[in-house]
C-alpha cells in the first residue's frame, strides 16, 4: 500500500515524460489523476490507520510495512534497506501530503510554459516528499530528502518569476550545506551501531560514537532547522516562496517545511534523546525569538506573498518549541501544528495565486477593495487567515494551544513570547486583509472575476473542510498524533 | 415554578439555535435577505423563551448551579478537554440579557437594514455574534468560554466592518479585533497557567480550588483575566477600540454596548469572583481603580463629543467602569445588577440613536435639534433612557447605581466621590444630548448621498413601527427592572451561582447615599438645561474660557495618536520592525551572501594552488601528514580503536 502511494505520482511522471509539452489537456489530466489517486491512497492509508487504531488491539509499532534489504554490506557491516512504514506521526503527514499535491496540481491548471515537463517534477516532487515521511531506514530517507532539491530546483528557476535562479540557488546551497551535515551525522549514527534502522536505533540510542554525540545531534539538527526554518537559518526561504510558482509555493509551505519538524521528531529525539535533553533550553529560545522576529518581519512586508511567507518562520517556531518542550503535550502539538500549518498556509498561497493570476501584481499596496470583484476568494481568504491567526473553531488553534498548554511548565519565557506572536499574527493577517479586500472598489480592478472555475472551487471546499473539520473535531487527528508520540515520549520524556 | 425543570438539551439549544440560523443564512439564503432576517428572528426568539425556561428553573433552586454532565471533546495525553454547560443564578440573568436585548435589536433591524444590499449577510453575522454570545455565558469550562469570547471578537469584527467598503469602518474593525487581542494576551496565559497548575479547565473546579493555590499563581491567573476583560469591556487603556466601532451598523452597536461584547468582560471577572476574592488584595484593587478611574475618564469625553452616537460609546465605557470598579470593590451582586438593569436602557439609547439618524442621516448633534415634534415616540424613550442611565428615582438605572456607589461608600472613599462625580457627569452629557437633539431649531440633517435614496432628512418623521415598537418594548425595564431587587431577591438570586456565601445579600438604602447621588444626577442635568436650554451661560462662551483642556479632551487625551501613530507606527514599524529587516536583510542575509561569495573566493584560490610543480605538492602533503599525525595523537584511546575498525585496519 505505501509503497503504491510512493510508487503513484513517479509512474505519472513517467508517462508525462514521454508526453509531448504541446498537449496541454492530457498533461493536466494525466497529473490529475495519478495526484488524484495518491490522494485516495493517502486516505485510505488514514482511514486504515485509524480504524484499526479504533480496533479493540489498538495500533503497536509500524503499520503497512514494506521492507527488503536494499544494499547489503554485511561484510562491511552494514545494510541498507528499503524500509517503509506509517505510524500515528507520519500517517497525518501522509494525507497532508496527499492532499496538497492534489491542490498543487490543481492551482497549476493555467500553468501553460512547458506543461507536462512541469507536472512530471510537481509529481517526482510528489514521491520525494511522500518517501521521506515513510522511510524508516537513514539512508533511505536522505536519498528521499535529496530527491526532493531537484525538481524544486528546477520548478523555481524554469516556472518561477522575478529573480527565481537567485532564489533557486538559495534554496539548494541551503539544503546541501545541511543535507551535507546530516549525511555526515547519519553516517556516524549507522556506522557506530551497525544498522541504519530508525526503529533499531530508536529502541537502542547509542550511547558513543567516532565524534562526541553533541556533534552528531547538531549535524543532523542543521539540516531540519534549516528546513523547518528558524531564525537565523530562514532567508531562503522567503525568496524561494516569492519567486516559485504558487503549486510549488503550496508544496513547500504545506508539506517540505514538514519534513525538517519531522525528521526532528522521527530521527533527533529517539536516537539522540540525551543530546535533546541537553541543549533543550537553546532550542526553546531559538523557537520564541523565531515566533516573534518572523512575526515583526511580516508586519513589515509590502509583498503579499512574501508576508505568507514570513508568517510560516513565525508559526514554525510553534513547532521547535513544542519539540524543546519534551512534554507528550509539547510534541504532540508540535506534530499538530505542522499539519494544520500544512492546510492552512497552504490554503493561504492557493489563494495569494489566485488573487495574482487575476491582478498580476502582489504588491499589497497596489490592491484595494478586491471583496467587492470577487467576494468568494475573499471570503476564503479571510477563513485562511483567521485560522492562521489561531482563531478557535478553526485548526490553527488546536495545535497552537496544544504546544502552549505543552511548553508554559518547561519553557515559560519562551512560551510568553511565543504567545505574543499570536498577537502580532492578528496584526499582520487582518491589517493584510484590510488593505487588499476592504475599502472602495477601485475601477482597475473592475475587469476581475471571482473564483468560478470547477478546480478553483474544489480546491478552497477541500482545504477549508479539512480547516474547519479539524477545528471542530480534533479528535480524529490528535488520536492519530497521540499514538505516534507515545512511543517517542517514552524516550525522551523527562519525567 | 411554571415549568418543569429545563432538561440540558434545552440549555444547549438556546445556544445553539442561533448557530444554527448562521449556518443556514450562510449556506443557503444568501440570495433570500428576507428569509434571513426572519430566521434570526425565529431563531433568537427561541432562545428567548428557553433563557426564560431556563430562568424558571434557576429561580426555583435560588440560582445554585444545576449539575449538568459534561462531554469529552478532546483528550490527549494529560490533557483532557470537557465541554458542558452550566446554569445558575449568573448565567440565567445572562442568557434573559442577552436573548431579549438581541431580540429586540433583531426586530429593530429589519426597519433600520431595509434596503441594504448585505442584508442577508448582515443577519448572518447577527446570529453569529449572538451564538457566540449565549454560547460564552452557558461555558462550563474556562476553555470553551475563551472560545466563544474569541468568536465574539470575530462577530464584532465582521460587523463593525461591515460596511467593509467604508475605509474608516475596515479600520475601526481591524483595530477593535486587534486591540481587543491584546487583552486576550493575557487571558491566553491565564489559561495556560492555570491548566499548568490545576490540570483542569473546569470554572467551579477552579473557583472552589482557587484558595489552594499560591497568591503568586493566583495573581497571575486573575491579572491575566482582567487583562482579558480590560480588553473586552474596553477599560482604560485599552478602551480606544470602543468608539471607533461606532463604525459598524447603528443596531450593531446597540447590541455590542447592551449584552454582548463588552459586557463579556464583567461577566468574565464575575464568572471568576471567587478567584478574585481569593486572590491578593492587590489583584482586586488594581481592578477597583482601573475601573474608578475609567468611568471618570470616559466620562469627560462623553461631555465634548458632539456625535450622538459616541457620547453613548463614552458612557457605555464610563458605565462599565462603574461595573468593574464594583466588582474589584467586592461588590458582586451591585455589578451584575447594574449589568442587567444598564443592558435594557443602553440598547434603548442606542437604538434611539439609530431612529434619529434614521429620520436625519446624521449622528453630528450639531445638525440635528427640534426633533422631539417629528418623533415623539423616540424622543420619549430615550428620555426614558437618559433618565434611567443617570440615576433618577425610581427607573431601573437608580437602583443598580445606587448598589454601586453604596459599596464604594463602605469600603472606599475616594472612589465613591469618584462613582457620585460620574454620576453627576452623566447626567449632564446625557441631557446635554437631549438638548441639542430633540429640542431648539433643527438644524436640517445630513443630505442623502444618493438622491432619492431612503428617507428625505429636510423633513424629519418617526421611524417605521418595526423600529419604535422595539423602543417602546425596552422602556418599560428601562422603567421598572430595577424593582426587581427592592427586596434582595436578584441579589439572593445571583449569589446562588457562588460555591459559598459570607454575607447573602441584603437590600437596604443609605439615606447619605440616595441624597448625594440624586443631587449630583439632578445637578447634572440642571446644569446641562442651564448650558443647552437655556443658554445661560452659552455653551460657546464656555469653550472659549475652556479651550485648550477641551481641545485634549476632544482629541481623546491623544491616547489614540499615542497608540497607533507612536507606539504602532514609530515604535512598532518603523523602529523594531524597520531594525528587524535591516538586521535580516544585511546581517543574516548578508552572511549568507557572504558565505557564498567566501566560498567562490576559495574556489578561486584553490584552484591558484593547482600550480604543477611538484616541490610545492611535496610541501602541502608534508603538512598534511604531519597535522594527521598530530589528530591521531590527539584521539583518546577508544576513539582510536573505533577508528581502525571502521577503517578496517
Amino acid at each position: 500500500m505505501l509503497t503504491l502511494f510512493l510508487l503513484l505520482p513517479i509512474v505519472g511522471a513517467a508517462i508525462l515524460a514521454i508526453t509531448p509539452n504541446e498537449k496541454k489537456d492530457e498533461a493536466r489530466w494525466i497529473a490529475l489523476t495519478f495526484s488524484g489517486l495518491a490522494f485516495a491512497v493517502s486516505v485510505v492509508i488514514f482511514a486504515t490507520f485509524m480504524s484499526r487504531l479504533y480496533s479493540d488491539t489498538g495500533v503497536e509499532g509500524y503499520q503497512f510495512v514494506d521492507r527488503f534489504v536494499w544494499i547489503d554490506a554485511q561484510d562491511a557491516g552494514f545494510t541498507v534497506q528499503y524500509f517503509l512504514g506509517v505510524d500515528g506521526l507520519s500517517a497525518p503527514m501522509v494525507l497532508l501530503t496527499g492532499l496538497l499535491s492534489l491542490a498543487a496540481v490543481l492551482v497549476s491548471w493555467r500553468v501553460d510554459l512547458r506543461v507536462s515537463e512541469y507536472f512530471m517534477w510537481l509529481l517526482v516532487l510528489e514521491t520525494a516528499v511522500s518517501g521521506v515521511f515513510l522511510s524508516l531506514d537513514l539512508i533511505q530517507f536522505f536519498f528521499f530528502w535529496e530527491l526532493e532539491l531537484l525538481p524544486m530546483y528546477l520548478l523555481i528557476s524554469i516556472w518561477g518569476s522575478g529573480r527565481k535562479e537567485y532564489s533557486a540557488m538559495k534554496f539548494l546551497l541551503y539544503t546541501i550545506a545541511g543535507s551535507a551535515l546530516m549525511l555526515v551525522g547519519f553516517l556516524v549514527l549507522g556506522l557506530t551501531a551497525g544498522t541504519f534502522d530508525i526503529a533499531e536505533l530508536s529502541a537502542n540510542p547509542p550511547t558513543t560514537a567516532l565524534v562526541p554525540l553533541w556533534a552528531v545531534f547538531w549535524a543532523i539538527m542543521a539540516a531540519f532547522l534549516v528546513k523547518l526554518p528558524v531564525f537565523p537559518v530562514h532567508t531562503w526561504l522567503p525568496d524561494a516562496h516569492t519567486d516559485a510558482p504558487t503549486a510549488v509555493s503550496v508544496m513547500l509551505a504545506g508539506v517540505l517545511l514538514k519534513m525538517g519538524g519531522y525528521g526532528i521528531l522521527r530521527i533527533v529525539l529517539p536516537i539522540l534523546p540525551n543530546e535533546v535533553r541537553d541543549f533543550r533550553v537553546l532550542l526553546a529560545a531559538i523557537a520564541g525569538f523565531s515566533v516573534v522576529y518572523g512575526a515583526i518581519l511580516t508586519l513589515r512586508q509590502t509583498d503579499l506573498k512574501r508576508l505568507v511567507a514570513y508568517s510560516s518562520v513565525s508559526h514554525m517556531g510553534f513547532v521547535l518549541l513544542g519539540v524543546a518542550a519534551l512534554t507528550p503535550l509539547g510534541l504532540s502539538g508540535a506534530a499538530l501544528q505542522m499539519f494544520t500549518h500544512g492546510t492552512i498556509t497552504g490554503l493561504l498561497f492557493v489563494m495569494v495565486g489566485l488573487v495574482y493570476d487575476r491582478t498580476h501584481t502582489r504588491e499589497i499596496s497596489e490592491m484595494t477593495g478586491l471583496m467587492h470583484r470577487m467576494p468568494l476568494i475573499g471570503v476564503v481568504m479571510v477563513v485562511a487567515g483567521l485560522a492562521s491567526l489561531g482563531l478557535p473553531g478553526l485548526s490553527g488553534f488546536v495545535a497552537e494551544l496544544t504546544v502552549f498548554l505543552g511548553s508554559l511548565g518547561e519553557h515559560p519565557a519562551a512560551t510568553i513570547a511565543a504567545v505574543s506572536g499570536v498577537v502580532l499574527a492578528a496584526g499582520y493577517i487582518l491589517w493584510m486583509m484590510e488593505r487588499v479586500f476592504m475599502g472602495p472598489a477601485d475601477d482597475r480592478w473592475e475587469h476581475l472575476t471571482d473564483a468560478t472555475s470547477w478546480w478553483e472551487r474544489t480546491l478552497m471546499a477541500g482545504m477549508l473542510i479539512t480547516i474547519i473539520g479539524v477545528g471542530v473535531f480534533p479528535r480524529v487527528l490528535t488520536d492519530a498524533v497521540e499514538s505516534g508520540i507515545a512511543p517517542i515520549i517514552a524516550i525522551v520524556g523527562t519525567t | 415554578m411554571l415549568l418543569p425543570e429545563i432538561p440540558e438539551i434545552a440549555v444547549w439549544a438556546i445556544y445553539l439555535a442561533p448557530l444554527a440560523s448562521f449556518v443556514v443564512i450562510g449556506a443557503a439564503l444568501r440570495n433570500r435577505p428576507l428569509h434571513a432576517g426572519r430566521l434570526t428572528i425565529a431563531a433568537v426568539g427561541l432562545s428567548w423563551l428557553l433563557a426564560l425556561w431556563a430562568l424558571d428553573t434557576s429561580l426555583d433552586v435560588d440560582g445554585v448551579a444545576l449539575g449538568f454532565p459534561m462531554h469529552e471533546w478532546l483528550t490527549l495525553f494529560d490533557l483532557e478537554v470537557v465541554l458542558g454547560v452550566r446554569l445558575d443564578g449568573l448565567t440565567a440573568v445572562m442568557l434573559v440579557v442577552v436573548t431579549s436585548v438581541s431580540l429586540m435589536v433583531q426586530i429593530y433591524s429589519t426597519g433600520y437594514m431595509d434596503g441594504d444590499t448585505g442584508y442577508a449577510r448582515y443577519f448572518a453575522y447577527m446570529s453569529l455574534f449572538t451564538a457566540a454570545m449565549l454560547g460564552l455565558v452557558v461555558s462550563a469550562s474556562l476553555l470553551q468560554l475563551f472560545v466563544h469570547w474569541e468568536l465574539v471578537g470575530l462577530a464584532s469584527y465582521l460587523l463593525i466592518g461591515f460596511w467593509f467598503h467604508k475605509p474608516s469602518a475596515a479600520a475601526a474593525a481591524k483595530k477593535a479585533f486587534i486591540v481587543t487581542r491584546f487583552g486576550d494576551f493575557g487571558f491566553m496565559l491565564a489559561v495556560l497557567l492555570i491548566w499548568t497548575k490545576t490540570g483542569t479547565f473546569e470554572i467551579a473546579a477552579i473557583n472552589e480550588g482557587a484558595e489552594h493555590l499560591s497568591s503568586a499563581v493566583l495573581a497571575g491567573f486573575t491579572l491575566g483575566l482582567f487583562a482579558g476583560a480590560v480588553g473586552k469591556s474596553a477599560q482604560f487603556p485599552l478602551h480606544i477600540w470602543l468608539p471607533d466601532a461606532m463604525e459598524g451598523p447603528t443596531p450593531v452597536s446597540a447590541l455590542i454596548h447592551a449584552a454582548t461584547m463588552v459586557v463579556a468582560g464583567v461577566y468574565l471577572i464575575a464568572r471568576f469572583f471567587p478567584s478574585f476574592e481569593a486572590a491578593p488584595s492587590e489583584v482586586t484593587s488594581t481592578v477597583a481603580y482601573i475601573g474608578g478611574f475609567t468611568a471618570i475618564f470616559a466620562a469627560t469625553m462623553g461631555i465634548v463629543a458632539t456625535d450622538i452616537k459616541r457620547v453613548l460609546a463614552y458612557s457605555t465605557i464610563s458605565q462599565l467602569g462603574y461595573m468593574v470598579m464594583a466588582l474589584g470593590l467586592g461588590g458582586y451582586v451591585a455589578a451584575i445588577f447594574h449589568l442587567f438593569t444598564h443592558a435594557f436602557f443602553k440598547a434603548l439609547l442606542f437604538l434611539g440613536s439609530g431612529s434619529v439618524n434614521h429620520a436625519t442621516n446624521t449622528f453630528d448633534m450639531r445638525r440635528m435639534g427640534g426633533l422631539r415634534h417629528s418623533m415623539p415616540i423616540t424622543f420619549w424613550t430615550f428620555i426614558i433612557g437618559a433618565l434611567s442611565l443617570s440615576g433618577v428615582f425610581p427607573l431601573a438605572g437608580f437602583w443598580s447605581k445606587d448598589e454601586i456607589l453604596l459599596d464604594a461608600y463602605n469600603h472606599n472613599t475616594l472612589l465613591f466621590w469618584v462613582g457620585v462625580t460620574v454620576a453627576g457627569m452623566t447626567a449632564f452629557y446625557m441631557f446635554r444630548a437631549i438638548f441639542l437633539t430633540f429640542f431648539g431649531e433643527y438644524r436640517g440633517g445630513e443630505p442623502p448621498e444618493e438622491p432619492g435614496h431612503g428617507s428625505d432628512p429636510s423633513h424629519p418623521h418617526e421611524s417605521p413601527r418595526a423600529m419604535w415598537a422595539p423602543l417602546a418594548i425596552l422602556a418599560v425595564p428601562a422603567i421598572g427592572i430595577g424593582w426587581v431587587n427592592l427586596g434582595g431577591d436578584f441579589g439572593v438570586f445571583v449569589q446562588g451561582a457562588l460555591p459559598h456565601v459570607e454575607h447573602p445579600f441584603e437590600f437596604h438604602i443609605d439615606s447619605f447615599v440616595l441624597a448625594v447621588s440624586t443631587v449630583f444626577a439632578l445637578g447634572g442635568i440642571g446644569l446641562a438645561a442651564a448650558i443647552y436650554y437655556a443658554r445661560q451661560p452659552k455653551a460657546e462662551v464656555l469653550l472659549d474660557r475652556l479651550a485648550p483642556v477641551h481641545s485634549v479632551v476632544e482629541n481623546k487625551y491623544y491616547m489614540d495618536t499615542i497608540a497607533e501613530t507612536v507606539l504602532v507606527r514609530r515604535v512598532l514599524l518603523g523602529g523594531v520592525g524597520a531594525a528587524a529587516s535591516l538586521f535580516d536583510r544585511y546581517v543574516v542575509d548578508g552572511v549568507v551572501n557572504g558565505i557564498g561569495l567566501a566560498t567562490r573566493t576559495a574556489g578561486d584560490a584553490a584552484r591558484r594552488v593547482q600550480t604543477g610543480q611538484m616541490q610545492a605538492y611535496t610541501s602541502l602533503m608534508l603538512i598534511g601528514v604531519v597535522v594527521a599525525t598530530a589528530l591521531l595523537f590527539g584521539l583518546r584511546a577508544d576513539q582510536l580503536d573505533r577508528l581502525r575498525d571502521w577503517l578496517g585496519v
